[in-house]
């Protein structure tokens, strides 16, 4: 609580130490968005009130899991077993390995003790951070000692100051007291350590992810801003404080809090921005220049358009002129295409007629030919037919079998009695009712002996092509009986299935 | 139906009433040499069933409860140190002699024990200590899944679930059979009177003879079409696997062999064709059935019959 109150203290102080280095409108955001965020009640106890007691910390060790043993009993005492020791505390794997029982003796003896857990996995990682962060710190103090100490380097730093003093001098009013420095001094080393202690700066903000970190960057830009006059543009101030702003809040940070607070750092930047933009002087030398830049912008182009290429201009004056007197040339233009037009379709080649020829004499071919040719298609239907129908003799059973059965599936299927995509010997129970008595027993049975034509690689014997044969005449007679007169011309004439 | 297998079924229908086409199923499983996956409720007969066909083909039998706890080392045996000898000695586990095992509720199963039991099944070994240990042959795992209640289980993962050749269902009998059920046992136990009518040896051969069985072009065009068509069908979200294709195959051959011919009919394959797959499909949405979808297929897609015979016509 006491810290957090530090915290928004020294957010406070380096607002308002930012606000009175420089007025402008980053700095005025900056400034409203300290005093405001903590104002609105909402956001207050998001800012004020401790982390939760899920929060970051706890909920990590929560979700390790892996609690460790204190290490004082990895390491307890180990004694051999007396008889009244309590079998739990027997080290199994010690005394497999010795041959003998072996007990554990805890500091306490107590159950308390075995199950106490001290070192979560979070803890361990906090340490390993601490450990990390205090490494780099001592890498900042060799690095500020190297700084301190060689001349080289404190000279170069303080050339790198005397730089920023003179880019600070261009834009302010102010002169400031230079280091007495040797003209021409290398600052490379400077840099180098400098650099050098910023990147262990980020390293112990990385290791130990705490929010005094951020502190720290925060109150390193505000003195490097203030103490050498040059002020970070507007759009780098307001995200850099926003940031800080969102760090300030409690953690887990929730949803809510995130946008409201994102949303009101939002509103302060768009009402400063519209309603107190900046220092007067400023803003007003910049709408000077920027109308100045404007007034030169729209000098250039007119300046342009007025000295576009001579030939062209010319042609453009011609086609206007043109365009103005010369109407009736331009109709005698188009009369004149016209008259191209026509003369072009006159003079067309004559393949277009040796098309027209060639297309009737198709014509006529075709319809001379068409009278023969359902006689053309017919036959070869039928000569099909009667191929299929040699095969019934076929020397191979089964290919004979395949034949007389697939023309009784062909007989059905003309009639529109076939089951359709269903398994042959299936079939038999979906035929017409109206067939003679048995006559699905030994259609099924033919399906039978079909399948087996069609599956297997064996010769089949002779009497089931006299039953199939017997299968198709049953069918053939049952079916004509029962076919209407349009069903016995599809058969007889396009089918092919009568003889 | 060949005489000795149908001895069996005759032996095992003594135990088990009105379940003829299950005990079919399972022998036809039995002789693919595949696994089962029986999906069933609790108590309706699966161990009665498995220990009857075990004792009327004589073989050996074992049973597994599966629970979270049981390890691998269970299933496939493990190496104990031994003080005498100074030596690592092998303990056979369960699978070790064992031809057909009954794995009950393997969704109960830790992952690792699922694992080992399905790598038991696939490689028909079981490697402890760098040793390999050969299964004994004939190798047959019945596991069964409760569809109720199953809470607390470790559902067993699509890629392991196409592993089991078939998942079949008993279900409850019918009025007649639980009748029947109910006279038999007042006396003795009818699973005393199941007779060995076939021995491993013989089983063996019969399941040599089933990979000698013929399968024409025409059906595996037909199985070809069939899984295609599952793997593009807009309810599916993963089609039948290559493995599945095989399956089938297997398993129409060992029905083809069962129903005692030595080719592959169409009828074979729509027959075991939803057994088979019911379990490798998977759906788009969950409130759809595989059974519809795989019905649909059976519909749509042309049967061998009518392909095979009308093929030929222009060949004739």
């Amino acid at each position: 609580m006491k810290k957090r109150r530090a915290g928004y203290a020294v957010w406070l102080l380096l607002a308002a130490g930012l606000y009175f280095f420089e007025n402008n409108t980053g700095t005025r955001v900056v400034l409203l968005c300290a005093v405001l965020l903590p104002l609105i009640p909402p956001l207050r106890a998001a800012f004020f009130s401790p982390d939760g007691p899920a929060g970051e910390d706890a909920a990590v060790s929560l979700t390790a899991g892996t609690f460790e043993r204190t290490e004082q009993e990895e390491t307890g005492d180990i004694r051999p077993y007396i008889p009244g020791d309590p079998v739990r505390r027997i080290h199994w794997k010690l005394s497999a390995k010795k041959d003998e029982l072996l007990v554990r003796e805890t500091a306490a003896g107590t159950e308390e003790a075995e199950k106490q857990v001290t070192i979560s996995e979070h803890g361990r990682q906090k340490k390993t951070g601490r450990r990390a962060a205090a490494v780099c710190a001592a890498g900042i103090l060799l690095c500020a000692a190297l700084l301190l100490l060689t001349p080289e380097a404190r000279h170069g730093a303080q050339a790198l100051c005397n730089r920023l003093f003179a880019a600070s001098e261009a834009v302010n009013r102010y002169t400031y007291v230079r280091f007495a420095v040797p003209e021409g001094q290398d600052i490379l080393p400077a840099v180098i350590l400098l650099g050098c202690i910023f990147a262990l700066l980020t390293g112990i903000a990385l290791a130990l992810r705490s929010r005094l970190m951020v502190f720290g960057i925060m109150a390193g830009c505000t003195i490097f801003q203030v103490y050498f006059g040059l002020a970070f543009p507007t759009w780098i101030n307001i995200p850099l404080y926003s940031l800080f702003a969102l760090r300030m809040l409690r953690r887990p940070v929730r949803r809510k809090d995130l946008t409201a607070c994102c949303a009101l750092i939002l509103l302060v930047t768009l009402l400063v921005a519209a309603f107190l933009p900046g220092s007067d002087t400023t803003t007003e030398t910049a709408s000077e220049e920027v109308r100045d830049r404007l007034a030169q912008i729209t000098e250039q182009i007119t300046g342009t358009a007025a000295e576009a290429p001579a030939g062209e201009t010319e042609t453009r004056h011609l086609h206007t002129r043109s365009l103005e007197n010369g109407e009736g040339e331009a109709e005698t233009g188009q009369e004149f295409r016209l008259v191209t037009a026509e003369e072009e379709q006159i003079s067309m080649p004559h393949w277009v007629d040796w098309v027209k020829m060639i297309l009737l004499l198709i014509l006529s071919v075709m319809v001379v030919a068409l009278p023969f040719a359902p006689f053309l298609l017919l036959n070869k239907r039928k000569k099909e037919a009667a191929e299929n129908r040699k095969a019934f003799e076929s020397d191979d059973t089964g290919i004979a079998v395949q034949a007389i059965f697939r023309q009784v599936i062909l007989w059905f299927e003309a009639v529109n009695a076939g089951a359709g995509n269903v398994l042959f010997r299936n079939w038999a129970a979906a035929l017409p009712e109206d067939l003679p008595e048995g006559y699905a027993e030994r259609f099924a049975r033919c399906a039978e002996d079909c399948e087996e034509a069609l599956y297997s690689s064996h010769p089949m014997p002779e009497e089931k092509r006299r039953d199939a044969i017997k299968l198709l005449k049953e069918t053939e007679t049952a079916l004509w009986k029962k076919s209407n007169r349009r069903q016995r011309f599809y058969l007889k004439y396009w089918m092919c299935l009568t003889e | 139906m060949r005489e000795e297998l149908e001895n069996v079924i005759r032996e095992v229908e003594k135990v088990i009433a009105g379940k003829r086409e299950a005990i079919e199923k399972i022998l036809t499983a039995l002789l693919a040499d595949g696994h089962i996956l029986l999906d069933d409720v609790p108590g309706v007969g699966k161990t009665t069933l498995a220990v009857a066909l075990s004792r009327a083909v004589g073989l050996s039998f074992r049973r597994v409860q599966f629970t979270p706890d049981v390890l691998p080392s269970d299933l496939t045996g493990f190496s104990m140190y031994q003080k005498a000898g100074e030596a690592l000695v092998y303990q056979p586990g369960i699978l070790n002699g064992t031809n057909l095992l009954l794995g009950d509720e393997i969704n109960r199963a830790s992952s690792k024990t699922q694992s080992a039991l399905l790598e038991a099944m696939e490689e028909r070994q079981a490697t402890v200590d760098g040793k390999t240990y050969r299964m004994e042959e004939p190798f047959l795992v019945i596991a069964t899944e409760n569809s109720v209640g199953t809470a607390g289980t470790q559902v067993l993962p699509y890629a392991q679930m196409d592993r089991f050749l078939v998942r079949l269902s008993l279900g409850y009998p019918d009025y007649e059979a639980q009748m029947t059920m109910l006279r038999d046992r007042q006396g003795v136990n009818p699973l005393d009177e199941v007779r060995c009518v076939m021995t491993k040896e013989e089983l063996t051969g019969m399941q040599r003879e089933v990979r000698a069985v013929s399968a024409k072009d025409v059906i595996l065009d037909y199985i070809t079409r069939l899984t295609m068509a599952s793997r593009e069908h807009e309810a599916v979200e993963v089609g039948i696997s290559p493995r599945g294709a095989l399956f089938i195959d297997r398993m129409a051959k060992a029905r083809a062999f069962l129903e005692g011919r030595d080719y592959v009919t169409g009828a074979d394959v729509q027959a075991v064709f939803r057994d088979v797959c019911a379990h490798r499909v998977l759906l788009k949405e969950a409130g759809d059935s595989v059974g519809r979808v795989l019905d649909e297929l059976l519909k749509k897609t042309e049967n061998p019959d009518r392909r095979g015979l009308f093929a030929g016509m222009k060949k004739a």
